[in-house]
């Protein structure tokens, strides 16, 4: 169990920012939560470990992509919420895009090769 | 934008930030434990860390760290820190005064009122150049100037007698405006009033400089009101300038004058009415305010030429106003600046010595830890990370004796300044400039010192016994230019003071009657100066009167023409003197004759002359120049007017009967002639009660030259002491470490039967090879560039070989020295003990 927990050494670079600004598509959500979604949203294949997430959403801050604003989680603790911004809506769609064209390419080439 | 909004928002409240991230992370671990992952989540304040990294800002986390690391190291070994600071603060101190006072000279402001608008507004053509005006042209340049809000203007004169003092009193005549427009204040009383003293009518009336005030009236306020004469002229003191007021251009006379009423004061002077009259104004001027340097000149170019139209033969071909700067202490010259770049080079100097002495105190005191930087990068310390660690140790270093380099520097300034008269507002505080040059310095040094040190623990790559070399070498090279040049200026101090300069001057007194700031025409000027010959002659102990045009040593301007003989620009010092000149001032005709009686046409060139113009043929009869003038005479080589420049040669021409208002006379004396000056002063002035004769010892002019020369050679010689002393410092460390290093070796040796020369020689031979290569690299890059001394040299060589010899004797015997004290302890080892210990 401990093993898939890691991060999938071969994720594509990047491909964390998109997995987070697609989960905030549908409303904001807290850094636990946010792990939560992708781990079950891919049936518990992808994993997303706190050393990987934290760097990677302040990365997201730093652009500007995101926001955070203060929410009580289910616990009824006081926490962060992270919640798209339009600039971020916008970087979602280009790198959305971009993911489709890159991985059908990468799938063309495996077909036809 | 806004992505460097949320970095600075962050670097402002990244302590919160921090505080949520944790919390965050905290909570992420809770859920994760409630959810039944409860497992080791690893370094949790790594992962923090890790995400921090994000805003970028975590060097100035690993800066402080660093900082408060390296404080603590040099906390420790307070030994290597103390000597480390004290080599940089001379090396640095010796930098930082020379830039404060460049700073100070060139880019600090008077503190005049609105100093960045002043410029000084000069006469020049492409041949000539002038620092004064006619006082009709300032006129009507001011009358018609657009681009300046504002012109004034100053007027040097001869000294003044101010009652019946010994001393004479320097004035300068000003215009009533001049005080107003710099905005000057009074200490007391009040300053000139362009209402009121701007007229030949009104009352004579004297504004005393602070300094003189004090000095010889004892700082009286009641002086206000009380009558001086000057020159005999009664006028009124109305008032004292304060000490925090400047003037312009290092212009401090005694006391200051209206220009108006300068023909009251200088009787029969027609300054202010002939534009042709001798002397002029300096003119200074206000721009208006957006209007560009370049506009205002070409204002100032029309008006010129509109000039030339009222005074045809006034103006030059070409003739146009230069506009400097003119709110600084000094305005910067393109000649000064090879003296600046001089000066830089010899201060640097001492600054590589202090870099390169200390980078090999770096080197040895990386062996002791070696230790330390194994066991760290043994726990995970990247050598990235050790090697900026080191390097901020260096640059703290740097930073400590970059500033205490700062404070014994302003520490000198303040006591040098107070030793000498210095107006009040003259300040050597560091301002921006001065900081930023302490700290881009220390930077420079920290890189000098401490890059390769550094690169080479962090390498763990040590015991490189060739990189030590080299600094050594380096020091010595450095040490050695300062030495060979100060050599050469005390082989130049000791040739002029023992060798004969090629003219007499130890008996002669110079006699300026100043017949043409009088008003005096040829004739006037031919009847009284064959009078006053006459009564000179009639003066016990007087051997000869001749008369010169070009006044000589110790009064006067020099005036030269540079001409380009064979590929160079040779300076050629002219004169108009009469028969009795030459044996009037020892100077040996060597071939040829002597002027005649009402000659004209006819030229003596200097022998150095002659053979620059006519290499290998006979120079008699030769023309000079393009004139009709016909060489008649060869004389002995006397650079009177240019001491120092062993290039300059010299031409003479027979005076003219137009040249006679203008002459000075120059009385030769059988014995000493320091007794007679009141007397002619008393016969100069009783022939014409209007006159006020300038009567000087030409050997004390001489002297004010040496002093210059000595100066200047004891200033060289101070600097290449400092920089041969820090070098032995060096020297004396590695030695003492090779020793240290070797002990079981010569132990060894010693055990083995080995004579003390031999071990002494194999301690020392790794420091030969630097000492001599730095000697010889030293001579070479001093005769490289030793032709910019050349002009200061007074006639000595630059490739002087007493010079060269000198320097670098001096430089070898402190250097064996500095190697043989540290190594004599090679020599006690005890065999016995020394191996016992391993």
């Amino acid at each position: 169990m401990p093993m898939s927990f890691m991060p999938k050494p071969d994720m594509p670079p990047g491909a964390l920012t998109l997995l987070v600004l697609r989960v905030l598509q549908s409303g904001s959500l807290h850094g636990y939560a946010i792990a939560q979604r992708i781990h079950v949203l891919s049936s518990e294949v992808l994993a997303v470990e706190e050393g990987s997430l934290y760097p990677a959403l302040q990365k997201i801050l730093l652009k500007g992509w995101v926001t955070a604003e203060w929410g009580i989680s289910e616990t009824n603790r006081k926490v962060r919420f992270y919640r798209l911004t339009a600039a971020g809506r916008k970087q979602l769609q280009a790198e959305m895009s971009n993911y489709d064209r890159v991985t059908e390419a990468i799938q063309t080439i495996l077909r036809t090769a | 934008m806004g992505e460097l909004f949320r970095r600075l928002r962050y670097l402002l409240f990244h302590r919160r930030f921090d505080r949520e991230l944790e919390n965050e992370m905290e909570f992420h671990r809770e859920m994760a434990a409630r959810q039944g992952r409860d497992r080791d989540f690893g370094n949790t304040l790594r992962l923090r860390e890790q995400s921090r990294e994000a805003w970028g800002w975590t060097w100035i986390d690993r800066l402080f760290q660093d900082l408060r690391y390296a404080a603590r190291i040099l906390w420790r070994s307070p030994g290597f820190a103390f000597t480390a600071i004290g080599v940089l603060t001379i090396g640095i101190g010796v930098c930082v005064t020379g830039f404060t006072m460049l700073n100070f000279l060139v880019f600090s402001f008077l503190p005049v009122r609105d100093p960045a608008s002043l410029v000084r507004l000069q006469r020049r053509s492409p041949e000539i150049n002038t620092a004064e005006t006619p006082y009709q042209s300032f006129l009507f340049y001011q009358a018609h100037t657009k681009t300046l809000s504002a012109m004034f203007a100053t007027m040097g004169s001869p000294a003044m007698e101010l009652d019946d003092d010994l001393k004479p009193v320097s004035i300068d005549f000003v215009t009533a405006n001049y005080f107003t427009e710099l905005g000057g204040t009074a200490e007391t009383g009040r300053l000139l009033d362009p209402h009121r003293d701007d007229s030949a009518a009104a009352a004579p009336v004297v504004v005393l400089n602070y300094m003189f005030w004090q000095q010889r009236f004892g700082g009286d306020p009641s002086v206000i009101g009380r009558v001086i004469r000057l020159n005999k002229k009664p006028a009124t003191i109305i008032g004292v300038i304060s000490a925090f007021s400047a003037n312009l251009d290092g212009n401090d006379a005694n006391v200051y004058l209206p220009m108006k009423q300068q023909p009251y004061f200088v009787a029969g002077s027609t300054a202010l009415t002939d534009v042709f009259s001798p002397g002029g104004v300096r003119m200074w001027g206000r721009l208006v305010p957006g209007v560009t340097v370049k506009a205002s000149a070409e204002e100032l170019l029309a008006l010129t030429n509109d000039l030339r139209k009222l005074y045809p033969k006034l103006i030059w071909d070409k003739e146009y106003i230069h506009i400097d700067p003119g709110g600084h202490p000094t305005i910067l010259q393109p000649e000064m600046l090879r003296a600046f770049a001089l000066i830089a080079a010899l201060l640097s100097l001492i600054f590589i010595v202090a870099c390169a002495n200390l980078g090999g105190l770096m080197m040895a005191r990386s062996v002791t830890r070696e230790h330390e930087i194994s066991i760290r990068i043994a726990i995970g310390a990247n050598r990235k990370r050790i090697f900026r660690q080191l390097f901020t140790e260096s640059l703290l270093l740097a930073l400590l004796g970059s500033f205490s380099g700062l404070t014994l520097s302003y520490m000198g300034l303040r006591i040098i300044s107070s030793m000498n008269p210095t107006p009040a507002w003259v300040s050597f505080a560091p301002d921006w400039r001065v900081l930023l040059f302490v700290v881009g310095i220390a930077v420079l040094a920290a890189l000098f010192f401490g890059l390769a040190p550094a690169l080479q623990i962090a390498r763990q790559r040590q015991r490189k016994t060739i990189v030590r070399q080299i600094l050594v070498g380096a020091q010595i090279a450095a040490s050695c230019v300062l030495l060979i040049v100060s050599g050469l200026l005390v082989h130049a101090v000791l040739h002029m003071m023992h060798t004969d300069p090629g003219f007499g001057y130890e008996q002669v007194i110079g006699v300026s009657p100043g017949l043409d700031s009088h008003g005096y025409t040829h004739q006037a000027a031919q009847s009284y100066i064959d009078t006053l010959r006459g009564r000179l002659l009639g003066l016990p102990g007087v051997r000869s009167v001749a008369l010169s045009k070009i006044s000589l040593l110790g009064n006067g301007y020099t005036a030269y023409m540079t001409e380009d003989i064979g590929g160079h620009a040779v300076n050629i010092y002219p004169n108009w003197v009469d028969t009795e000149f030459f044996k009037t001032m020892e100077i040996p005709l060597l071939r040829g004759r002597n002027f005649r009686p009402g000659e004209t046409h006819a030229v003596i060139v200097s022998d150095s002359l002659a053979r620059k113009l006519w290499p290998g043929q006979e120079a008699l009869g030769q023309k000079f120049g393009d004139q009709k003038d016909l060489v008649v005479g060869i004389a002995g080589n006397a650079r009177i007017k240019a001491l120092n420049d062993g290039d300059a040669v010299e031409v003479y021409w027979a005076m003219q009967p137009s040249d006679m208002a203008a002459m000075t006379l120059l009385v030769k004396t059988a014995g000493a002639p320091d007794e007679l000056p009141p007397m002619m002063k008393s016969i100069v002035e009783t022939l014409d009660p209007k006159l006020f004769p300038y009567i000087w010892l030409l050997k004390s002019g001489f002297r004010d030259y040496t002093k210059i020369l000595e100066n200047t050679a004891l200033g060289v010689s101070v600097l290449g002491m400092m920089a041969v002393l820090l070098a032995s410092v060096g020297i004396i460390g590695l030695v003492a470490y090779a020793v240290s290093q070797r002990t079981k070796e010569i132990a060894i040796r010693l055990a083995l039967g080995a004579r003390p020369m031999h071990v002494l020689s194999v301690v020392l031979r790794q420091f030969l090879i630097p000492v001599l290569a730095g000697a010889v690299v030293g001579a070479m890059i001093t005769a490289g560039v030793s032709q910019f001394l050349h002009k200061i040299l007074f006639g000595i060589s630059n490739l002087d070989p007493v010079g060269y010899a000198g320097g670098i004797l001096v430089l070898i015997a402190i250097a064996a020295a500095a190697a043989l004290l540290p190594a004599r302890r090679a020599l006690r080892v005890d065999p016995m003990s020394a191996l016992h210990e391993e």
